[in-house]
Formats: C-alpha cells, sequence, structure tokens
C-alpha cells in the first residue's frame, strides 16, 4: 500500500523513493493452544537473552527487544552486504482470554524464542 | 501504549549525548518514522557509514548541507545544520563501489559538538524528544485539513486506488502523516529542514499544511498545463496527419510543387523582377512577408496570394509603345469610317497634341450619338490608329460604385473594379479604354458610379487613381479613355463637363448609301459565303432600303436587311448547286454558279415583302390647323404633325398625346401669344375668347416632350384661327418665348435629316441656329430650302398658305351668333315631329 502511494506520489515529480516506517522491526510468531496452557514461538535468531524484555498485561502479551551485532566488533572485519536487521523490535499478541497471572518460561532453541505461559496450577 | 513504551525506552536509552558518525545529505532531508532508500558513494560519507555498520546498532546520523553546491566530501562544519536524524540501517549492498543503503528514521538529534570531519563526520549529538501526540482539537482540525488537501491531490492523479486514499485517511499519527508528507514532497531543503526542526506538533502541522496547499495549487496549474497541452497537441497532431494525406493526394494528383513554399517563393522571384514603383513594392513585400509566416489553410493566405497576383499583374510601368503617323491614322480612319469628316478632324487633332506632347495628359472624349452611327467602331480605329491596345467596358445598367472602384479586401470575394481589371486584361498601362453607354449608368443606395467616374475621369485627379481592392494609387492619366452616350441629358453636368463632347449625327441617305456600299454590302457578301460576281445591289435598291425598311440614324438595321437580303440570295445560289460529290467543299468550289443576282429596287419586294415604313410626310396636304414639326430622338431625327381643332363654344386648351410639361407650356405659350396678338394676325380675339382649343401630337402613345415645337405649335394654332393652311412642304422646330422670340434649340443636323428623309424640302429653323444647318451634308442642303427665323411672325409668314381656305365663322361660334348647339336641338326637335 504504501508503494503504491509512493508511486503515485511519484507522479508530483519528487524522486523520493520513501515509504513511512510504520511500525518497526516485527518478527514472526506461531501461538499454540495446549493442555497446559499457551506455547508462543517467536523468530528472534541472533537476539541475546538479555536483550529481549516480556510483559504481560491483561490478555496482550508484549515482547520487545534490540538485536545487536555483536560479531562485528571484530578487527579487520568490514560489512560487503548487510540484510540482517540490527534494531530494535516489538511484539504484541493478543489471547482470547486473559492471561495474566500465567507462569511464564522462555528460553532459545535454534534461534527461536519459545515462550511458554503455563496456567496456574 | 506499546509503541510509546518503546520509544520511551529508544530515548531513555540515548537520554545522554553520545558519539555517532555523520552522513551529509545533499538537496534532501530525513525524516523519522520514514524508511528510505540512500546511495552512499563518496570516500568520506562510506567511511563514516561503515563506521555506524561496525557498531551493534547500526545507528547513523543523517544531516543536511546547507547549499546545494557543497558535495559530501568537502561539507565543513559550518555548511551542515545542526538537526538531523539518527538512522538505523536496515540493508547494505555493495553495487560498483556503491553502497545502497535503505535506512529507517528513528529520531531526531541535535549536534552537541563536532568530533571530527576527518575521516568521517563524527559528532556528539544529544537526540531530541518525540514529538508526542496531543489530543487537542486545533491539531485534528489541522490534520484533517491535511488529509482534505490530500484527498483534492489525488482527485488531480487518475487511477489511485481507493486503498491509497484509505491509507492517507486512516493514518492516525498527524506527526507521522506530516513526516511522510515531507519526505515525500519536494519541498526544497529550507522548507523541509524548518519541518524537521519543528518543536511542537502543531508548529509542524502548520508548516505541512501550508506546504501541501502550495504543493497543491502547482498541481492543479500543472494538471491544467497539461490537459490544454494535451489537448493542444491533439488538434496539431489531427492537423499534421491531415496534412500529409492532402499532400499524398497532391502528390497524387501531380500538384505537389505548388507547395506553399513554392508558391510564396514563385510571387517573391516574380516581386524581385517586377517593375513596380517603389511605394508598391514596398506594399507588396509587406502583404507577402505576411503571406509567408501564414499555413496555406488560413482563410487570409489565399486572399493575399490572389492580391499580389493581381499586384504584380498590373502594368504599373508598361506602356505599348507609341507609334503615331498622322498620314497613317488618318488612313484608318477613313478605311474603317465613311464621312464623319469633322469627327475625324477633330480626332486627328487630338492625336496631333498627343504627338507633339507625349507626356501631356490623355483627352477624354466623348461621342454622343443615336445607335448604329459608329461610335464604338470609332473609337477602335482610334486606338488601331495610335498602336494601342483596345478596351471596351459597357456602363450600361451598373448601379454600384465598388464595380467601378473594387470591393476592400476585407470582404469575402472582394475584387478589383473594372478600370483595374480591365487594365490588367491589357497588360499595358496607355490602352484606350472605352466606357460605352455612360448615359445608362444607374444609380442606388449602393452608390453612384457616375461620381467615381468624375476621379477616374479627371486627368488632374487620376494619376493617383484608387481602387478599393488594390488600396494603391494606380496612374490612370495614359488611358486614352472615350465614352459613348446616345444622350447628353442623363449625363450629370460635371461629369460632361470632364470629357470633350464630339456628336455623332445620323447618316443621311446619301451617306448611308455610301456606307451600304463601300462597307455593309461587301461584308454581308463575305459573311454569309458569297462572292461579288455573286450578289450585286443596286442603288435604287439600297435607297429603298433605307427609305421604307429601315428607319433610323445609323445603318445598323440597314446592315442587317442587307444581311437579309444577302441569306436569301445564299440560300439561292446553295439550291441551284449541281449536287457535287464532295459534298460542301465541292459546292463552293468556283465554277458552282454562274448565275449572278442583281436586286433592283423592284425586285426587293419579293425577296423582304411590302415595306415596313412609309415616310411620315405621306400627307400631300394638310387641313387647317395642322403643322408639321422636327423632332430629335435617339434614334436620330423625326417628323412629327401637330393638330389643332376648335371646340367651339367650349373653353381652355385641351393638350393630349402624351406631352410632358414643357411642351404644355409652350402650347399655352403660343395660344397666349397668338390671343394677345389677334389683331396682328387678322384673328378675331372674340374667336379664341369663346372657343375650346384641343391640341393633339401623334403617334398618341410616344410621350414627347421638349420646347422646341413651340414655332409648330403657334403655327398649327395661327392657321386653326385664321383658316390658312400650313404649307405642306414645310417643317419647323424652335422654342418661343411669350415675346415672340424665336429661341434656338438642339439636334438640327438629325431633325433636317429627318425631315429631308420624309420629303420636305422647306425648314424653317431659329436664325441662331444656322450655324449648325452648315453641319448638314451638302448633299441635303442643296436640295433644301432654309428659312431663319427670329420672330414667330417670321415663322408664319413663312409657312401659312395666303388665302383662306376654310370659311370664316365654319368652326367658331360668336356670342349673339347661332351657337351650333342650338341647330343641334332644332335637330332633335325636327325628328321629333318626324
Amino acid at each position: 500500500m504504501a508503494k503504491s502511494i509512493n508511486r503515485h506520489f511519484q507522479f508530483l515529480g519528487s524522486s523520493k523513493q520513501v515509504k513511512p516506517s510504520g511500525p518497526l522491526w516485527l518478527p514472526a510468531a506461531d501461538v499454540f493452544q495446549t493442555p497446559e496452557g499457551w506455547l508462543v514461538k517467536v523468530e528472534l535468531a541472533g537476539v541475546s537473552p538479555e536483550d529481549v524484555e516480556i510483559d504481560i498485561q491483561g490478555n496482550v502479551l508484549y515482547i520487545a527487544g534490540t538485536r545487536k551485532d555483536r560479531s562485528c566488533a571484530v578487527a579487520g572485519f568490514s560489512y560487503h552486504q548487510m540484510e540482517i536487521t540490527y534494531s530494535s523490535f516489538e511484539k504484541t499478541l493478543q489471547f482470547p482470554a486473559a492471561i495474566e497471572g500465567a507462569r511464564v518460561e522462555h528460553n532459545f532453541e535454534n534461534g527461536l524464542l519459545i515462550i511458554k505461559l503455563w496456567k496456574q496450577k | 501504549m506499546a509503541e510509546e513504551k518503546e520509544q520511551n525506552q529508544a530515548a531513555e536509552s540515548k537520554a545522554e549525548p553520545f558519539e555517532i558518525p555523520v552522513l551529509p545529505l545533499q538537496n534532501t532531508t530525513l525524516f523519522p518514522e520514514t524508511v528510505v532508500p540512500l546511495a552512499v558513494g563518496r570516500q568520506r560519507s562510506m567511511k563514516a557509514t561503515e563506521t555506524a555498520l561496525s557498531t551493534e546498532e547500526k545507528l547513523l546520523g543523517c544531516i543536511t548541507t546547507k547549499s546545494d553546491g557543497v558535495t559530501g566530501d568537502e561539507a565543513r562544519y559550518d555548511d551542515l545544520y545542526r538537526i538531523g536524524t539518527v538512522v538505523n540501517i536496515k540493508r547494505m549492498m555493495r553495487n560498483e563501489g556503491v553502497m545502497q543503503l535503505i535506512v529507517q528514521g528513528m529520531d531526531r538529534f541535535e549536534v552537541v559538538e563536532w568530533i571530527q570531519d576527518e575521516p568521517f563526520l563524527k559528532a556528539r549529538v544529544q537526540i531530541m524528544p518525540k514529538l508526542t501526540r496531543v489530543d487537542d482539537e486545533e491539531i485534528e482540525a489541522l490534520k484533517r485539513n491535511i488529509q482534505n488537501l490530500i484527498q483534492q491531490a489525488l482527485a488531480l492523479l487518475p487511477n489511485v486506488p481507493p486503498e491509497v486514499r484509505m491509507a492517507v485517511m486512516t493514518q492516525n499519527d498527524p506527526v507521522q502523516l506530516a513526516y511522510f508528507l515531507a519526505s515525500v514532497l519536494d519541498l526544497g531543503v529550507e522548507t523541509e529542514q524548518k519541518m524537521l526542526e519543528s518543536g511542537t506538533v502543531d508548529g509542524l502541522l502548520t508548516l505541512t499544511h501550508a506546504s501541501l496547499a502550495r504543493e497543491l495549487e502547482i498541481m492543479q496549474i500543472r494538471s491544467k498545463i497539461a490537459t490544454e497541452a494535451q489537448s493542444e497537441m491533439d488538434k496539431s497532431q489531427r492537423d499534421y496527419v491531415l496534412r500529409q494525406q492532402m499532400k499524398a493526394i497532391q502528390k497524387e494528383l501531380g500538384e505537389d510543387d505548388t507547395g506553399e513554399k513554392a508558391e510564396a517563393a514563385q510571387l517573391r522571384e516574380r516581386l524581385e523582377t517586377a517593375d513596380l514603383p517603389e511605394d508598391v513594392r514596398k506594399e507588396a513585400e509587406r502583404e507577402l512577408k505576411r503571406m509567408e509566416a501564414l499555413p496555406q489553410s488560413a482563410p487570409d493566405y489565399h486572399v493575399i496570394r490572389t492580391y499580389l497576383e493581381y499586384v504584380l499583374d498590373l502594368p504599373w510601368r508598361k506602356s505599348s509603345p507609341e507609334k503615331l503617323d498622322l498620314n497613317e491614322a488618318r488612313k484608318i480612319l477613313d478605311e474603317d469610317h465613311y464621312g464623319l469628316e469633322d469627327i475625324k478632324e477633330r480626332i486627328l487633332e487630338s492625336l496631333a497634341v498627343i504627338k507633339l506632347r507625349p507626356d501631356s495628359k490623355s483627352p477624354i472624349l466623348l461621342f454622343v450619338g443615336p445607335p448604329g452611327v459608329g461610335k464604338t467602331s470609332l473609337g477602335r480605329s482610334i486606338a488601331r490608329a495610335l498602336g494601342r491596345e483596345f478596351e471596351r467596358m459597357s456602363l450600361g445598367g451598373m448601379r454600384d460604385e465598388a464595380e467601378l472602384r473594387g470591393h476592400r479586401r476585407t470582404y469575402i470575394g472582394a475584387m478589383p473594379g473594372r478600370i483595374i481589371q480591365a487594365l490588367r486584361r491589357v497588360g499595358v498601362n496607355n490602352p484606350v479604354m472605352m466606357l460605352d453607354e455612360i448615359d445608362k449608368l444607374g444609380n442606388d443606395f449602393r452608390g453612384d458610379p457616375a461620381s467615381a467616374l468624375l476621379e477616374i475621369l479627371d486627368p488632374q485627379q487620376n494619376n493617383t487613381f484608387r481602387d478599393n481592392y488594390l488600396d494603391l494609387p494606380f496612374d490612370l492619366s495614359n488611358v486614352f479613355f472615350i465614352a459613348t452616350a446616345n444622350q447628353l441629358g442623363p449625363i450629370s453636368a460635371p461629369l460632361r463637363d470632364r470629357m470633350e463632347i464630339i456628336q455623332l449625327a445620323g447618316y443621311s441617305d446619301l451617306e448611308k448609301l455610301n456606307i451600304a456600299r463601300q462597307y455593309l454590302i461587301p461584308r454581308q457578301i463575305k459573311e454569309n459565303g458569297l462572292t461579288e460576281e455573286q450578289l450585286e445591289i443596286t442603288d435604287d435598291a439600297v435607297n429603298l432600303l433605307t427609305a421604307r425598311y429601315t428607319r433610323e440614324a445609323g445603318v445598323r438595321q440597314l446592315e442587317r436587311t442587307v444581311g437579309n437580303l444577302a441569306r436569301k440570295v445564299a440560300l439561292k445560289v446553295a439550291e441551284s448547286a449541281p449536287p457535287a460529290e464532295g459534298g460542301v467543299d465541292a459546292a463552293s468550289a468556283d465554277g458552282v454558279v454562274e448565275a449572278k443576282f442583281t436586286i433592283t429596287a423592284k425586285e426587293i419586294k419579293d425577296y423582304l415583302g411590302g415595306p415596313r415604313f412609309y415616310p411620315e410626310s405621306a400627307r400631300d396636304e394638310l387641313p387647317a390647323g395642322v403643322a408639321t414639326g422636327m423632332a430629335w430622338t435617339e434614334m436620330g431625327g423625326e417628323v412629327l404633325f401637330i393638330e389643332a381643332t376648335s371646340l367651339p363654344g367650349g373653353s381652355g386648351l385641351t393638350l393630349t398625346g402624351q406631352l410632358g410639361e414643357v411642351m404644355k407650356e409652350s402650347a399655352q405659350a403660343a395660344r397666349s401669344y397668338l390671343w394677345s396678338h389677334a389683331s396682328e394676325f387678322d384673328i378675331d380675339p372674340e374667336i379664341i375668347k369663346h372657343n375650346g382649343i384641343h391640341v393633339h401630337v401623334p403617334a398618341g402613345a410616344i410621350p414627347k416632350d421638349g420646347p422646341s415645337a413651340g414655332v409648330t405649335m403657334a403655327s398649327a394654332l395661327a392657321s386653326l384661327y385664321t383658316g390658312r393652311k400650313v404649307r405642306s412642304d414645310t417643317a419647323m422646330t424652335g422654342e418661343i418665348t411669350l415675346s415672340g422670340l424665336v429661341f434656338p434649340v438642339g439636334g438640327i443636323k438629325e431633325k433636317v435629316l429627318a425631315a429631308h428623309r420624309a420629303g420636305i424640302r422647306r425648314i424653317v429653323l431659329p436664325a441662331q441656329n444656322e450655324t449648325d444647318a452648315e453641319e448638314i451634308p451638302e448633299d441635303v442642303r442643296k436640295e433644301l430650302e432654309i428659312i431663319p427665323a427670329t420672330r414667330v411672325s417670321d415663322v408664319l409668314n413663312a409657312v401659312l398658305e395666303k388665302e383662306r381656305s376654310v370659311p370664316e365663322g365654319t368652326s367658331f361660334v360668336l356670342p349673339g351668333a347661332e351657337t351650333p348647339r342650338d341647330q343641334g336641338d332644332r335637330l332633335i326637335a325636327k325628328e321629333k315631329e318626324v
């Protein structure tokens, strides 16, 4: 959509290929319902666990953080191509019922952040 | 909420000033909340970018340079604004030594201090607070206004999908909307920077609104221009295609050489070689330039072309060479015309002047005379004698001034007048131009052509004759104008005054005989395919033709009659020819008909039937009260009779016979004169007092007017009153006055010739007309007794017989005497008795 706006505005004589940025980087996420509660997988390869923050409010799960490029500081390295986004991200997931008070566990597994929201026993 | 949180976090995380590599931007400003592709090629910029890439967060500061001229490598601290945008590099590709970046604008920053400018720019910067969204009515209004403007802008762009509109409309964050618009619109670095630096939401929106409004206006104008240009282009394209087709058609028709360029070039070539007066050349040059600038399809193009062709065709300086041999001229005039000695002499005099002074103004002659006397052919002869071109135009019935002087070029189908057209036809500026029938010019609301002639025929003015169409002065002074007319009367006095009048009277019978012998008969024989050997018409026969078969002053009818005879003879010749086997050729071969047809007076009747006219003077004797007068008509002279009779016991004067006012008055004057001088003429005034008079002039259907019948009226009345007859061999003309004087009148020659034709041998003329009598051909004059009269008494003495032929008292009543009425009553009484 932004692209087509852009295309039409180009008619005005503007040569700038500008897009509104919209929300920041939105990592993809899967949500499973399990007998124990909810299971959430988020595509967050290369993100350090300490750079991730998880918060729950009502029926919303809020995940935010930053992917930092920690491998670049090696002397003699220089980029030839960069396609991985190193920036802050955010993800909000809505659940059909309140999840406040659930037991939250998370760990990284093959570049995926796994969040478990188990019901309180 | 989450967004705010994230933003707060970002702001918090960079609350303290930090160092950042700086990328100088040219001609563009990077705004937060936008994703922009950038190409980085300069050494310093690439180093800054690489440095940014080697950090964990890939942050780069983008600052716009203040002026266009400074490139990324040259920009010093002072060339850069102090406020820019921190971007996050999202993608980087190297392509032929240039780094292609996609960056996302994050936050605005302000330079706290510059750290270095080599090998790349680096500064310590402070992140500026984000413009937070305030739910303010003013801001909402501004935002809606902006959206409204965007909607208008989109309306000007065809084929914008509705979802695009939706996207702009549904953008809730006014700050994002403003930043997006600012990056998209080409507002110029200064405005963009101002928007970037704007510290409040409403300030930013106001700026955006103003810029967008201006942009919209430009867009509207542009789209208008574009539409117009489009339609203009469509039209000219259509024209072009049609013209190409036309060219193709012309080529097919073999007319492709007459392209507009060729036409104009041809005209220019002609213009350059033409011998034109300076002012004419200037005008023609100007018109030609105008024409060259016009497309061939313009209506004016053809108007100008015709005009220029006219101007170039006219003989501005071309004359026929003067060959003037007076003896030759005399020979030509004699060859073409019999008699007319005086006229030929006048013509030769005019020619002599031209010979002695070639630069003198050409004379303007007016030939006046009855039809068929040779006015037009005289003109032709003059042209022949002078060796000039001859051009004749008939003015008869012309009623529009524009015919002579042309129409102004503004009118569609405008043409020059007849004078200029004639000059173009003859191609020289000194032709003999004959203006036929100048007395028959009409005039109406469209103008008076006679007035235009005033200029044309004035030798003082006509050297700068200005035709309305040409609108250039043409010198007519070399044109030899000859006008012809049947009558002088209808020609206005100023026009008459400009011309030398030459009167051509009718021909006498002898002249007609000679003309017939020398010109008419040979010509008709030739025209009817006969030879002189086959047809001879005797002089007797010609005389009979002139007297009994024609009645005219000229010879046109005579020629027709001769032609009639010749045709009938031709029929006989053809019929008697033996049928030859070659058809027509053999028939006309010589020796076909040996027979010669000699037509004598006796045989005329067999050819033409009985005579058509009887001489007017068939009356051998006139009763008392009838007198012979002479009248002048356009056809020459006429003899007419004036009849008077008494109305016993009646009163007053009755006049009949279509008489005009002047003629009626002259009848009254005649009666009054006789009455007042009754005793002098041995008339009893009582008779005049107590008896009415009726005067009739046959033929009753022909209108007559003029004073010249005065003496005839007086003679008829005197004859009636005195009972003495008027001599039947005498005709008379002259105006009378109440005091009994006889005044001169015009047309003497024609009148006398007519009277002679009618068999009259005594003529009474006003004494002052005696000089005119000398113009009468010798052969006629010697047969006539001409009696000059100065007083009415002279006339009466000459025309009245000495003896009374009617006994006194037979046609008049006197008071006291028995009236005819009483007699009538008695008769009725007698009848009753029976």
